[in-house]
């Protein structure tokens, strides 16, 4: 069995017979698309560019991107084209066979704009986000003395603006305070920069740095090198608990801020009028970004930037398979090294039966389409078609599919179905009286390992307490839930991954709102509603599973 | 099935006549199936409208989309309509609609006129089932439409218009209540067509959605 419906399949592979029937071989192009030509997005070009492929940028290319120092050498290389004045307009296809239509000329109010259509084997996005200044927040006017980050990185950079804080007001030097992490949560980014701009304060002869800072985040590589540097150089940090009382005075041609923080130890308020006062900045996602998304279909996180978090995937991937996300030196290198993975030579061999469509059941309703989390499906000659590289068997769409014409090619239908049966089979004799016969649809990430741990190390739990084992949770059908109460079932739990944990991204979350609906409608058939219940568990939480079997057998007796 | 009916062609010569370059777009879900509005028809009409448009140089592309009642399908034709100056759409009032959104800066035309929901009698000859009326009386009616086919959608008939089976507007218009009247005591449940049901809540008629239920939560989360 090949998936001929694929358009990237290229030949069948020769292997054994059995291993021959379940891989196929596809191709994948070995052209590359960073979007987002600033100092990562072109970090990671070199990077992709030296393992040999070539490699396409689009994007304005930031000042920062000098500070990346590849952009000459990749330029020799041949291997890197930079379009500037390019943005991507749609995408089609999926890993290995992106098909990409990219727009010239787009968003400069340009009357001609030219569309041409280019195949990629992988996409990597490098955001540009872009800074608000938190300055209210510290109830702050901007002038000449109280300046943004952005602002005071721009003036250690001009010779210009460098010659008048070292000169200060009286020619000896100048004193910097800058205030980070009372405004935000923080970010390692942001503590780098506060730090960086710190030490070249320091640096200066008679300047003096001072750090406010509330909430520092230092979790990534060179932070801590970074902090002692500056403090060896004499930068002077303050945590206190609550923000800074800030005074800033702007009457009467006075232009002046004092900070004051109470130190806990000595117990005195602790002033400073510094010549500069640097205030911290937020991130700002952007609609240039989240459009992005949308059109690569990829998810962002909470707060809207890319990608989505998720601890079942390695840093730098997306939701999408083929498609990468650098935020980082550390992403473009983890980008380069997965994406030679995915590349190789050319070909790649896959398992084929993942997840199949039936095509003389599909009627191309979009519904798999629309639910796949890692858009992984297509169509094509007028049937849906599952890419054997992008999928990643979590049985979402079979579940959703109002046809049931995809199977998984490890949990077909009739598979759970007689699983289902046997565990209610098996359940009814060992149960003993008294005790209700509960089914437990176990998601094999978490609830699964969770379910047989509790029953190694000894944890109690009925006789009449039955697993069925499933791919994700997102692939407990509501016809599955039916069936187990049909067989005979007291109970019914649907045990997923922690939200924010799913390995599909929201496999939980569909497993959730069926379970939602399925038990606003066993009243109306005349069962209690808390014969089935959701649960969330993570795989090391043995005790608490057979716990939550436990209560659930005691409410339902 | 959604059913259909190509316009008079001199109504559409008229529509197109002041364009140079028309993409005429075809649906292959309803209007395909009541032949009106699928890959033949838009060729027909499109060499109809050549012959028509000779001497002008009109000229006329075409594509036949998988449905245009689905923003994806149409997407399919992003990179194409920006050579054209309008777009003639053979599906129905929906998937005009729809096309219309996705392209809001193009003309967007109908090409051909939509009849109604019904059944296919043989090819090519359709027949009116379904009013949508959104509160189906079907169960008590012995699967007949009093909305669709009493010509005042009475829920409780027959009126005495009623005619030796046939409606007071016309000989050939059976009367929906003497076929439902028919068809229950066929069953042997006439006795049901005493049961008098509550009317319809016809201010429902105005532009409806439709969530099915255990999809409110995910349309939130989704679209939020």
């Amino acid at each position: 069995m090949t998936t001929d419906k694929c358009t990237n399949v290229t030949e069948k592979c020769a292997d054994t017979k059995e291993n021959c029937d379940n891989m196929v071989d596809i191709s994948i192009s070995k052209d590359v698309l960073v979007i987002g030509a600033g100092s990562f997005g072109l970090e990671a070009a070199g990077k992709i560019a030296a393992q040999g492929y070539s490699v396409s940028v689009i994007g304005v290319k930031t000042a920062c991107a000098r500070q990346s120092g590849c952009t000459s050498k990749m330029l020799e290389t041949g291997k890197v084209n930079i379009m500037q004045d390019v943005a991507i307009d749609s995408l089609a296809g999926v890993t290995g066979d992106f098909r990409a239509t990219l727009i010239k000329n787009a968003g400069n109010g340009a009357e001609y704009s030219e569309k041409v259509e280019k195949v990629f084997g992988a996409i990597v996005v490098a955001p540009q986000y872009s800074y608000s200044t938190l300055n209210k927040k510290y109830g702050l006017t901007l002038n000449d003395k109280v300046v943004s980050q952005s602002q005071f990185e721009a003036m250690i950079a001009d010779p210009e603006s460098q010659k008048k804080i070292l000169n200060g007001v009286n020619g000896n030097g100048s004193t910097v305070a800058f205030l980070t992490g009372f405004a935000q949560e923080g970010d390692p980014t942001s503590t780098s920069r506060v730090l960086t701009s710190a030490l070249a304060v320091q640096n200066m002869e008679n300047c003096n740095a001072y750090i406010y800072a509330g909430n520092v985040k230092v979790g990534a590589k060179g932070l801590e090198r970074l902090f002692t540097q500056g403090r060896h150089a004499g930068v002077v940090c303050f945590k206190p608990s609550q923000m800074p009382t800030i005074e800033q005075n702007l009457n009467d041609g006075v232009n002046t801020v004092k900070i004051t923080i109470k130190d806990p130890v000595v117990r005195t308020d602790v002033e400073l009028t510094p010549d500069y006062v640097v205030v911290e900045e937020a991130v700002v996602v952007g609609q240039q970004n989240l459009d992005i998304a949308s059109t690569l279909r990829i998810d962002t996180d909470l707060y809207g930037f890319l990608p989505s978090n998720n601890v079942h995937r390695f840093p730098a991937k997306s939701n999408r398979d083929g498609i990468f996300v650098v935020n980082n030196s550390l992403d473009a290198a983890n980008a380069a090294l997965k994406l030679k993975e995915l590349i190789g030579n050319g070909i790649k061999r896959v398992a084929a039966n993942k997840a199949k469509v039936d095509e003389d059941r599909c009627v191309i309703c979009l519904t798999c389409y629309r639910s796949c989390p890692h858009g992984a499906i297509f169509w094509q000659n007028g049937a849906a078609a599952i890419s054997p590289a992008a999928c990643q068997g979590c049985g979402i769409c079979a579940s959703e599919c109002p046809m049931d014409a995809i199977q998984l090619g490890d949990f077909t239908d009739d598979s759970l179905r007689t699983s289902i049966k046997d565990a209610v089979v098996s359940a009814k004799d060992n149960q003993k009286d008294g005790q209700p016969l509960i089914v437990a649809f176990c998601c094999k990430n978490s609830a699964l390992e969770a379910c047989e741990a509790a029953t190694k190390f000894g944890h109690e739990m009925p006789q009449g307490f039955r697993m069925v084992k499933v791919p994700c949770a997102g692939k407990v059908d509501v016809e599955f839930i039916m069936k187990a109460f049909v067989e005979g079932a007291d109970g019914v739990m649907v045990a997923a991954c922690h939200e924010g944990n799913c390995k599909a991204e929201r496999g939980n979350i569909y497993a959730k709102w069926r379970v939602n609906e399925i038990q606003k409608r066993l009243e109306k058939m005349g069962l209690e509603k808390n014969r089935l219940i959701f649960t969330t568990i993570a795989s090391n939480m043995a005790k608490e599973f057979a716990g939550k079997v436990n209560a659930f057998a005691a409410a339902i007796k | 099935m959604i059913v259909a009916e190509r316009k008079p062609f001199d109504e559409i010569r008229n529509m197109v006549s002041n364009y140079k370059k028309v993409l005429t777009v075809g649906c292959g879900t309803c209007v395909a199936v009541c032949l009106a509005g699928g890959s033949k028809e838009v060729e027909t009409l499109n060499a109809e409208l050549n012959l028509a448009f000779k001497k002008d140089g009109i000229e006329f592309g075409a594509e036949t989309l998988e449905r245009q009642c689905d923003m994806e399908f149409l997407a399919e034709l992003d990179n194409k309509v920006d050579q054209y100056d309008c777009l003639l759409s053979m599906a129905c009032g929906a998937g005009i609609q729809f096309l219309a959104e996705r392209f809001p800066n193009k003309p967007v035309l109908p090409a051909v006129n939509t009849s109604f929901i019904g059944v296919n009698l043989d090819v090519g000859w359709y027949e009116e089932k379904c009013r949508a009326c959104g509160q189906c009386v079907l169960a008590m009616t012995g699967g007949v439409c009093p909305v669709t086919m009493c010509a005042k959608s009475l829920f409780n008939g027959p009126c005495g218009g009623t005619n030796k089976t046939s409606c007071e507007i016309h000989t050939d218009q059976p009367c929906a209540w003497f076929k439902i009247y028919e068809r229950l005591s066929g069953q042997g449940r006439l006795a049901q067509i005493m049961t008098v049901s509550p009317p319809n809540d016809w201010s429902n008629q105005k532009p409806r959605k439709v969530i099915q239920p255990g999809y409110e939560e995910r349309i939130k989360a989704m679209h939020s």
